[in-house]
């Protein structure tokens, strides 16, 4: 009854999880006016999946318009030229269809998975959301009203303020530098014209791109998106936004208490710079991050929750975006133990910056990581997104086939130089949430410390 | 069984379904069940572990053992000491997690395909032999009341789902949180626990579900191998459902800082093996799936009175909860949101569906049941909760054919049993300012 956690490299050789990991084989077209598609054809579910990209990300929204994209996706689906917003909503549940919509700092996608017979209707009903959207005054004014009165429930759930304060901590006026959703005293002041605007302007097929994974040939694929965007012209849409990097961090040393007093937790952020998504130290930081607060057996469980009991869940990431990113620790503990875990957690940053993880650390970490990589591959919305994220970062076409070697060959020596790069060699960043009369005299020494009301990120 | 149906359901298995689950039974003679579906789309596994114990079959002064025990079951057996289960597991390429519920506890494993060997050998190591050790749980504890303190203290719709439990049951054991009342998380002793494993632990009382990458016979041949020699089980207590028939609506209010009232409502529903019970998700559909369904046009779009609107029907062995979740406006008054509601219920129970709503909510039952089964870990888990709840993982291939045959009869009549206002609790969460009055535990 031998583990075979010893098994030697001659045996993994022939297993399952060293067969080449192949994306199906994608067809590649362009409609009559410019919009790039993809198509691969997959089964065995009688299903299609289907992603729509656009350049149009909250790092596009107006200096004084934050949330603007975030807000205009979400009235795309409100009325169209020929259908009002029921008859959509009809047209796509009735099939059991499923239209999800949403943007990153750098996207704009739209998403929808349908039975596969009715694929071409949902690909109409996709064209022209995104071609001949109304956006009618009612639907604006309900839209900005709902969104106003969730900003104001959102003060009450501590997570989602820590971390929309965190965002704008770390960029500052960067055009990253604020929360998708925006600020109610922004969203506040949208008007219908200014979601025409930016349909006008942003939302086109200059840098779009359609991919379309499932149960359908690639050739109905390709004459399909003829038929519903085929005539997507948009002649007023702006060059494509160029993200600039970010030069350092806005807030760097600084410590930012949310004081929210019914709190018997403490929310804890610490961030601070990282690299842009496609940079050459990813597959390092990657393998890096695993070890110190990837995994459930990294230092940073290990030592917050396991060793202490500190905290039901911590973790450090990257978050990489076109222009750059950042490295962060997320975590939260009861209001007594903030300074603890925070002089914890830095503790365990510290040690990984200054010797590295372990060769042992690092070969788990690939292991791990190269194990579960084809779960990326698993559905055809996994498939999709995985697609758009190559063509739209330019991440290259073997990507998906080349990751595991990629990732096997990091060595001891790129782990300690991306160490010393991105574990806040710089004082980090820190946004605390909580009962600040109580966590305030905790902070002694770490930096200084500015006190601010929940409302203010509202 | 069904006792609103005006006709007998059709139970015919679905061949689109029958195909796509391929499944190998077994059982071993210590009792422990297998259902192994093989699947070479992609070279990973995902094993799933299901006991038939969950906050159900716990007592007063024991709350939330089900769940602490889960995180026990992470924190070393005989052969693999403490910290010992992730680290194997993850240095062969494979990542762990469970989850706790009122009924069962469910133990997932998601890995690469050539780390099947020593996963079983993981997983038949903590059922044959966890050791509970006093510093491993007096650590899970604390993390333990961290989860709590996020998931309900600090979490408003958690402090208003254990107000309604306390509401909806008074004397079954659904009446208390999973993850238990703090002062008995505090309480829970080694001896409970390791009662708790000797009782509920025992592969008499599991289920194992393995799809994926895997070789049927081969992987049958290691399961006796790891799991043969694994002592039966005594057989669990019965839980008695004592529960007294409600006479009448029942109220609370919680007061709580807050930007804005909110409303939770449960309706006492049926046990999941009844036929309304698959009536009610037909009901759910056409109430709150989607941007068109009735609640969210209604309440949210065309009323505005709600600002989001959630409607759960969670399947439980014993008659479980029909659940709404209103969010409000500042300012909003919850009276008339709730009359809202309850008028589109009345409507339900009077004229049920038109014709295109039934077919859509029957469209989208089985939409989703397919996207779940488009990964292993939905293959697997779908199985086991069919399994746990229905009696047998076939039950699964049936349900389209049993949806398909729902009537708007039933529909109405389903609707008008128990949407009833003698089978509803109501929880109204009213915005403190005073923040200082309310002092959470510790």
């Amino acid at each position: 009854m031998a583990t075979r956690s010893r098994a030697t490299p001659k045996t993994k050789d022939k297993s399952a999880a060293s067969r080449p990991l192949k994306l199906p084989t994608a067809t590649e077209t362009t409609t009559s006016t410019g919009l790039q598609v993809m198509a691969a054809e997959r089964g065995p579910l009688p299903l299609v999946a289907m992603r729509l990209v656009l350049r149009a990300g909250s790092a596009t929204d107006p200096k004084d318009k934050q949330g603007l994209a975030d807000f205009t996706v979400r009235l795309l689906r409100r009325g169209t030229e020929r259908m009002s917003a029921d008859a959509i909503d009809e047209a796509i549940e009735f099939v059991g269809a499923s239209l999800a919509a949403g943007v990153s700092e750098d996207l704009m996608s739209l998403y929808v998975t349908t039975p596969a017979e009715h694929f071409p209707a949902m690909l109409s009903v996709l064209g022209q959301l995104v071609r001949e959207p109304i956006f009618p005054e009612k639907e604006v004014e309900l839209a900005r009203e709902r969104s106003l009165a969730q900003f104001a429930n959102d003060l009450d759930d501590p997570s989602t303020i820590a971390d929309r304060a965190f965002t704008q901590e770390l960029w500052g006026d960067h055009p990253y530098g604020h929360d998708v959703g925006g600020t109610a005293s922004h969203v506040r002041t949208f008007t219908r014209e200014d979601v025409v605007r930016f349909h006008r302007e942003r939302i086109g097929p200059k840098g779009a791109l359609l991919v379309v994974v499932g149960a359908v040939k690639p050739e109905v694929v390709a004459a399909e998106a003829e038929k519903a965007f085929g005539g997507w012209t948009q002649p007023e849409q702006l060059e494509l936004l160029t993200v600039p990097p970010l030069e350092r961090l806005a807030q760097a040393g600084r410590i930012l208490l949310i004081d929210k007093p019914d709190q018997s937790q403490s929310q804890v952020r610490i961030g601070g710079p990282g690299y842009r998504i496609g940079h050459p130290d990813y597959f390092a930081a990657t393998a890096m991050n695993i070890a110190l607060g990837g995994g459930f057996t990294s230092r940073l469980v290990n030592a917050v929750r396991v060793e202490r009991g500190l905290s039901y869940s911590v973790g450090s990431y990257f978050d990489t975006m076109s222009a750059g990113g950042i490295f962060a620790i997320s975590t939260f503990t009861k209001t007594a133990s903030t300074r603890e875990i925070i002089d914890v957690s830095l503790g365990e940053v510290g040690k990984v910056r200054k010797g590295g993880i372990t060769p042992r650390e690092l070969k788990t970490a690939q292991t791990y990581l190269a194990g579960l990589y084809p779960l990326r591959t698993e559905t055809s919305e996994s498939v999709a997104s995985v697609l758009a994220d190559i063509r739209v970062h330019g991440l290259g076409d073997d990507w998906v086939e080349q990751f595991r070697d990629r990732l096997r060959a990091v060595t001891p020596k790129q782990v300690k130089t991306v160490a010393a790069k991105y574990l806040y060699p710089q004082a980090p960043t820190m946004v605390l949430l909580g009962k600040a009369s109580e966590v305030k005299k905790q902070l002694k020494g770490l930096g200084p410390v500015t006190v601010v009301p929940v409302s203010e990120y509202e | 069984m069904p006792k609103a149906s005006s006709r007998p359901p059709a139970r015919k298995a679905d061949p689109a379904l029958q195909s796509l689950l391929d499944v190998h039974e077994a059982q071993l003679s210590n009792g422990l069940r297998i259902r192994l579906l093989p699947n070479p789309q992609t070279p990973v596994v995902s094993l799933y572990t299901f006991f038939q114990v969950g906050s159900r079959n716990e007592r007063p002064g024991i709350t939330g053992i089900s769940h602490l025990f889960e995180h026990m079951m992470f924190n070393g057996a005989k052969k693999y000491g403490p910290k010992e289960f992730d680290r194997v597991l993850e240095s062969n390429g494979g990542r762990s997690n469970a989850y706790t519920s009122n009924d069962m506890t469910v133990y997932y494993d998601d890995f690469s395909s050539d780390a099947l060997e020593t996963v079983l050998d993981l997983e038949s190591d903590r059922m044959r032999s966890l050791r509970i050790s006093d510093d491993t749980l007096a650590s899970e504890r604390e993390v333990v009341k961290e989860e709590r303190r996020v998931r309900v203290d600090n979490e408003i719709t958690g402090i208003l789902d254990e107000e309604l439990g306390t509401l909806v049951y008074k004397a079954h054991p659904y009446r208390w949180p999973v993850i238990g009342w703090m002062a008995d998380i505090e309480n829970i002793s080694r001896r409970d626990c390791e009662e708790y494993f000797r009782t509920y632990y025992a592969p008499s009382n599991a289920v194992l579900y393995i799809s994926g990458d895997i070789n049927p016979k081969k992987t049958m041949a290691l399961i006796r191998r790891y799991y043969g020699d694994i002592p039966k089980g005594p057989k669990p207590i019965p839980v008695i459902d004592a529960e007294p028939a409600q006479k009448g609506e029942r109220r609370a209010v919680v007061r709580h800082p807050a930007q804005s009232p909110s409303l939770m409502i449960g309706f006492r529903g049926p046990r999941a093996t009844e036929e309304e019970t698959l009536v009610l998700d037909v009901i759910q559909y056409a109430l709150n799936k989607g941007e068109g369904s009735r609640l969210v046009k209604g309440l949210v779009y065309e009323q505005q009175v709600a600002v989001s609107v959630m409607l759960d029907w969670g399947w439980r062995i014993d008659p479980g909860t029909i659940l709404f979740y209103l969010e409000l406006k500042p300012d909003s008054d919850p009276q008339k949101v709730e009359a809202a509601l309850y008028t589109e219920l009345e409507r339900m129970a009077r004229e049920g569906l038109n014709e295109r709503e039934l077919q859509k909510a029957k469209n989208n039952l089985r939409a989703d049941q397919l996207r779940e089964l488009g990964t292993n870990t939905g293959r697997a888990h779908a199985l086991g909760h069919y399994e746990a709840l229905l009696g047998s993982w076939k039950e699964l291939l049936t349900l389209p054919s049993r949806y398909a045959g729902i009537t708007n009869e039933q529909v109405k009549a389903t609707a008008a049993k128990y949407f009833a206002p003698e089978r509803r609790s109501v929880v109204t969460l009213v915005p403190e300012t005073d923040s200082a009055a309310n002092g959470a535990e510790d």
